[in-house]
């Protein structure tokens, strides 16, 4: 048996490495569709709730309007105002005892994380759309686009890249907050590891080993999110073409400063 | 000439504030109107009601003898084009994809004939060489004269101009208004909202003087200038001329 610290931490890795791999695996992959999941939901939830109708467009679609964005406040109201955990409980046990439901938790997983996550996606991506200046929506229509096209062509593109950051902090929120999801056996990280330190009873040493593992996880997600935004934000140069006398010259503007 | 723009008792009020209290406003084509008068006297509301930007609460506004409310707004747009005072450049795109997206999403234009006319335009206000730069990367004179090209690409019948030099500094104003006098000789129809008294003194066929909703007087700069019917008139071009070393 070992006896030091180091040595045990060498035996649970031989021992669980596969195991350890396997969690890390399926924490990395709830939180991977998580997000995307939770995106696109706070997306959707955030063009309505800033979606204004005209007086023009009639009594009927207005109330309807507005009767939509009171419903989507409340689900975000509710979601941000829950913890996941307590969220957790109540979908997978009251899918199975009030609807007779028995969803495999690895779905129930995925629900309650998306569902969670676009809760705070859509205020993320409201606040996206509010900054992008109206002005520049006005110019939208005033070169004939719809509301639609203003969207999609000048409004989404700059708000979702302005929201980036906090869109990957989501991300790196939900590698950490999945762990709670193991109060419904799903088998990510933690719950892997609790596994593991039940039959030694070493829970030092392989928490510690899971305190390195979601470390690394969160650490290399948050440099490729850096990297991502900094190619989203585009070339700081560009370049003037041609001049008066000589059409082929061409002066790389560098960036200011 | 054709007349191009005619509207007709337009009455516009922003809660219990009454902006517009009737205009009636005809643009003939070719025509360059310069709209001045002081601050809060309804000009850019009338503007905005010209491309419904802003719905009036009264009266209607025909283009080429067609009410606007009854065009598809596309057709409105593109016809009726706009050049805003705070240059309103799509940021995420450089000064050509500015010119290109309005021609692509609302016109539907082929990209081939859609790029010949962002660089015809671009290179008609001398922006080409900076078809590449973002907004961001432009001064304010540049960013309106992309907002001129992105403007004219969609074709306009009229071009409205909502105080598009306020927004910059002394030394780019010229660069913009020389710009705006070439349109005008190459018969562009503009109607203009400006406190640029020198320019609309030398280069509108029209002068409209308008205060508290209503139209003062409207006639060739060089009579209003030189002699204004209206004390209110008079009052305003003393106040604005002293100001400005044009």
């Amino acid at each position: 048996m070992p006896s030091t610290f180091f040595e045990w931490v060498g035996f649970l890795v031989n021992q669980y490495g596969a195991l350890f791999l396997q969690g890390a695996g399926v924490t990395l992959l709830i939180a991977l569709v998580g997000t995307g999941l939770g995106f696109a939901i706070g997306l959707g939830v955030a063009i309505v709730r800033t979606a204004e109708l005209r007086q023009e467009a009639g009594a009927l679609p207005r109330a309807l309007l507005k009767a939509v964005k009171g419903l989507l406040a409340a689900y975000i109201e509710i979601f941000r105002g829950t913890p996941m955990i307590v969220q957790a409980m109540v979908v997978y046990y009251g899918a199975l005892e009030y609807l007779g439901l028995d969803i495999p938790a690895m779905t129930a997983a995925f629900l309650v994380v998306s569902v969670n996550t676009g809760a705070y996606m859509a205020e993320i991506l409201r606040g996206g759309i509010l900054s992008v200046d109206a002005g520049q929506k006005e110019a939208a229509v005033a070169v004939g686009m719809s509301h639609w096209q203003a969207m999609t062509g000048v409004v989404l593109p700059q708000a979702v890249r302005n929201t980036l950051p906090s869109v990957g902090n989501e991300f790196v929120v939900n590698i950490k907050d999945s762990s709670v999801l193991n109060v419904i056996s799903v088998t990510e990280l933690y719950f892997m590891s609790k596994s593991a330190a039940g039959t030694y009873f070493k829970y030092f040493e392989v928490f510690f080993i899971t305190s390195v593992i979601y470390f690394t996880l969160t650490f290399c997600v948050t440099r490729l999110l850096r990297l991502l935004e900094k190619k989203l934000k585009g070339s700081d140069s560009y370049t003037v073409y041609g001049s008066q006398s000589d059409a082929k010259a061409e002066i790389h503007v560098p960036k200011e400063g | 000439m054709d007349e191009i723009i005619r509207a007709e008792g337009i009455k516009k009020a922003f809660g219990s504030q009454q902006v517009l209290r009737g205009i009636d406003l005809s643009v003939r084509e070719g025509e360059a109107v310069c709209l001045i008068g002081p601050s809060g006297s309804g000009k850019s509301t009338l503007l905005r009601c010209i491309n419904l930007l802003e719905r009036p609460d009264e009266g209607r506004v025909l283009l080429r003898g067609r009410e606007i409310t009854k065009l598809p707004a596309a057709t409105l747009h593109a016809k009726v084009g706009m050049v805003f005072q705070q240059f309103n450049l799509f940021s995420n795109m450089t000064a050509f994809e500015n010119c290109l997206a309005g021609q692509r999403r609302a016109l539907r234009r082929g990209r081939k004939e859609s790029e010949e006319k962002a660089v015809y335009y671009l290179s008609q206000v001398g922006m080409l060489p900076y078809r590449d730069a973002r907004p961001a990367q432009l001064s304010g004179g540049q960013k309106q004269r992309v907002g001129i090209a992105r403007a004219l690409c969609m074709d306009p019948d009229v071009l409205l101009f909502d105080e598009p030099t306020s927004a910059l500094d002394p030394e780019m104003v010229d660069e913009v208004l020389r710009v705006m006098a070439d349109l005008k000789k190459g018969g562009l129809t503009m109607l203009i909202v400006t406190h640029e008294m020198a320019f609309a003194r030398d280069a509108a066929d029209r002068v409209i003087f308008m205060d508290e909703g209503r139209i003062v007087e409207d006639g060739r700069p060089g009579d209003i200038f030189a002699a204004p019917r209206h004390e209110r008139t008079a009052a305003f071009l003393r106040r604005s001329l002293r100001d400005t070393r044009g």
